[in-house]
């Protein structure tokens, strides 16, 4: 029942009383009732005639920086005695300073502006309007609207440098790159000796062997370097990475991909994303700043979500052909070694990284034996589950997350595993 | 500001009630006016605001009675003046609820109060001046009086807001 409705109610019930009782008194207690509901009603709010504006002063931030939002809202109707003005935002944005609410009259024709500052962590935010509540000073008639006041924020995850991802792809692109394709032309690397061929330039001529065979010249060939086409899949189910008390690993995922992404499109390959979280979500490969922007956008709006399994986990061949390298971002569960078992035998070359979901948990745990003994369970639990995946020809970056990626990175990254090599030897043996 | 009037509202309303009942000779009913304010305060500590309307409802009722059994009517109107205001109160804190630009709820309390306190003086001057007035009326007579009182209100509801 509205508040209007059932103060008419008591006044009309107290006033017949007293007329039915024929006693005045009984009516003079329904006066202050009556003349407070004349005065709501005389102030009450006609149709909301407004109109808003939202002046950001950024659109874009990295984690730690600030947006001021400036909202104006004009009345174009008559006076307004009590506005209610509120402006939702996301759980990952943080008000510093001001309010997002305000609660202010407006004059006819006036205007009135709310100012405030966000702050927060990775996300995106669209924001629908200004949710408008009108009502005169007594709050009896109460009017809403929603203003549309449009804007985006968008909060990119953070930047992480790594200074070289050294891959060895089975198969490259033709553009040159930075990639060891594993085929003779030009290049830096020395790659092998093959007979001279006209149009060759006399410095690569191996005068050495060339001086050893009678009218035959030989010239060096050095090794070609080419971009490749990497796929990151990050994963992003919630059985995986939530692990109690709110805390997530997922963060720490979403920075190694930004992490890698820079890294690979500043060498000039091939990158693209797919997001397996709430919504999945491919971002098509492409080269270059505009493909990393892209991706960090991607990355942005990256979620958990309820998927239980890899199972609905398909990469699509006409963005990725078969030998391009897909680098998976996951914490794992021994139940996804199948999966990727499966992807590896599709003709993908698989490198996992995998943020050390283990390591994570037991920092926030209070020391005891028995979870001491917990851990080591479940830390030669996964580190069976890493081995299965090397002997699958799998690379694996194991990620404890309490140092910083880049550490890792380099550490495990920065040149190729000697035994891809033997895996890049062994494709080019076959006929 | 607005919390410590709710408070002091319903401990005013219901203590009136409860001292007009007992000085008429109504010992019972004004212990249940008392545990009734009790429980009405209760009821806003709790922030169990959804009950505004129903305590205020059967407060205004209870009054009503009470006036109607020959409890004064000084002590019965203001206990409904501060019944009111409580109600009214309670409502208007919910709308300041999450407000956090000090000066806005500085203003709105201010508009609030002065608006609330002209309604209930003049209220409570109109119920003065009507007891200088004395009609003998029949019912038939009274309820005509009724009628063109309702319209009249309705008709100057409707003429101020024409104009605003």
């Amino acid at each position: 029942m509205s508040r209007v409705s059932l103060l008419a109610a008591l006044t009309y019930l107290i006033f017949f009383t007293g007329v039915a009782s024929l006693n005045g008194d009984i009516i003079g207690l329904a006066l202050p009732l009556v003349l407070y509901m004349l005065a709501g009603l005389w102030r009450a709010p006609d149709e909301l005639k407004l109109s808003a504006r939202r002046v950001l002063s950024e659109e874009r931030i990295t984690p730690g920086g600030v947006i001021t939002v400036k909202l104006t809202v004009i009345n174009h109707g008559n006076h307004l005695e009590q506005v209610r003005l509120a402006d939702p935002l996301p759980k990952f944005l943080e008000v510093i300073e001001g309010s997002p609410i305000r609660l202010v009259s407006i004059p006819a024709g006036g205007e009135v502006s709310c100012t405030y500052t966000v702050t927060g962590g990775r996300g995106s935010h669209s924001f629908d309007g200004i949710h408008v509540t009108a009502r005169d000073n007594l709050g009896l008639i109460r009017r809403h609207a929603l203003l549309p006041a449009p804007g985006q924020i968008l909060v990119l995850p953070g930047l992480t440098r790594v200074r070289r991802i050294s891959i060895l792809p089975r198969q490259t692109r033709v553009y040159s790159g930075v990639i060891p394709a594993n085929q003779g032309g030009t290049g830096i690397e020395f790659f092998g000796v093959r007979e001279y061929q006209v149009g060759d330039s006399p410095r690569h001529v191996n005068w050495r062997i060339s001086a050893r065979q009678q009218n035959v010249l030989y010239s060096n060939e050095y090794q070609q370097e080419r971009v490749a086409d990497v796929g990151i899949v990050l994963d992003g189910r919630k059985s995986v990475n939530e692990i109690g008390g709110g805390r997530t690993i997922f963060e720490e995922s979403v920075r190694a991909a930004v992490a890698v992404s820079t890294s690979l499109l500043a060498e000039g390959n091939r990158v693209g994303l797919f997001v397996y979280g709430k919504k999945s979500k491919w971002t098509s490969p492409g080269y270059g700043k505009y493909q990393r922007e892209r991706i960090l956008r991607g990355l942005a709006l990256a979620e958990t979500g309820n998927d239980l399994s890899f199972n609905s986990l398909s990469i699509p061949r006409r963005l990725f052909p078969p030998n391009s390298l897909i680098i998976l971002i996951s914490p794992l569960i021994p139940e996804d070694l199948e999966i990727l078992g499966a992807v590896r035998a599709s003709g993908f070359q698989l490198m996992v990284i995998s943020p050390d979901a283990v390591t994570f948990e037991a920092r926030r745990l209070q020391p005891s034996p028995a979870i001491g003994l917990s851990m080591r369970i479940l830390r030669l639990q996964r580190e069976t589950m890493l081995r299965e995946l090397r002997h699958m020809g799998i690379q694996v970056v194991n990620w404890d997350t309490s140092t910083p990626f880049e550490q890792t990175a380099y550490a495990a990254l920065s040149r190729p595993a000697v035994w891809m090599h033997a895996i890049q030897r062994g494709m080019k043996a076959q006929p | 500001m607005t919390k410590g009037a709710v408070l002091f509202s319903i401990t005013a309303c219901s203590a009136f009630l409860t001292y007009a009942l007992a000085v008429t000779g109504f010992p019972y009913p004004a212990d249940g006016a008392a545990l009734f304010g009790v429980a009405w305060l209760l009821l806003y500590l709790r922030r169990l605001n959804r009950y505004n309307g129903l305590t205020f409802a059967l407060f205004g009722l209870f009054t009503t009675a009470s006036v109607w059994a020959g409890v004064s009517i000084w002590y019965g109107l203001s206990g409904m003046i501060f019944a009111l205001l409580a109600w009214d109160l309670t409502a208007f804190e919910e709308t300041l609820h999450g407000l956090l630009n000090r000066d806005d709820v500085r203003k709105m309390e201010l508009a609030h109060f002065a608006r609330l306190g002209l309604v209930t003086s003049i209220g409570f001057a109109g119920v003065v001046a009507s007891r200088l007035i004395t009609i003998e009326l029949t019912l038939g007579s009274a309820l005509v009086f009724t009628l063109l009182g309702i319209w009249g209100m309705s008709a100057l509801v409707y003429r101020l807001r024409g104009g605003a």
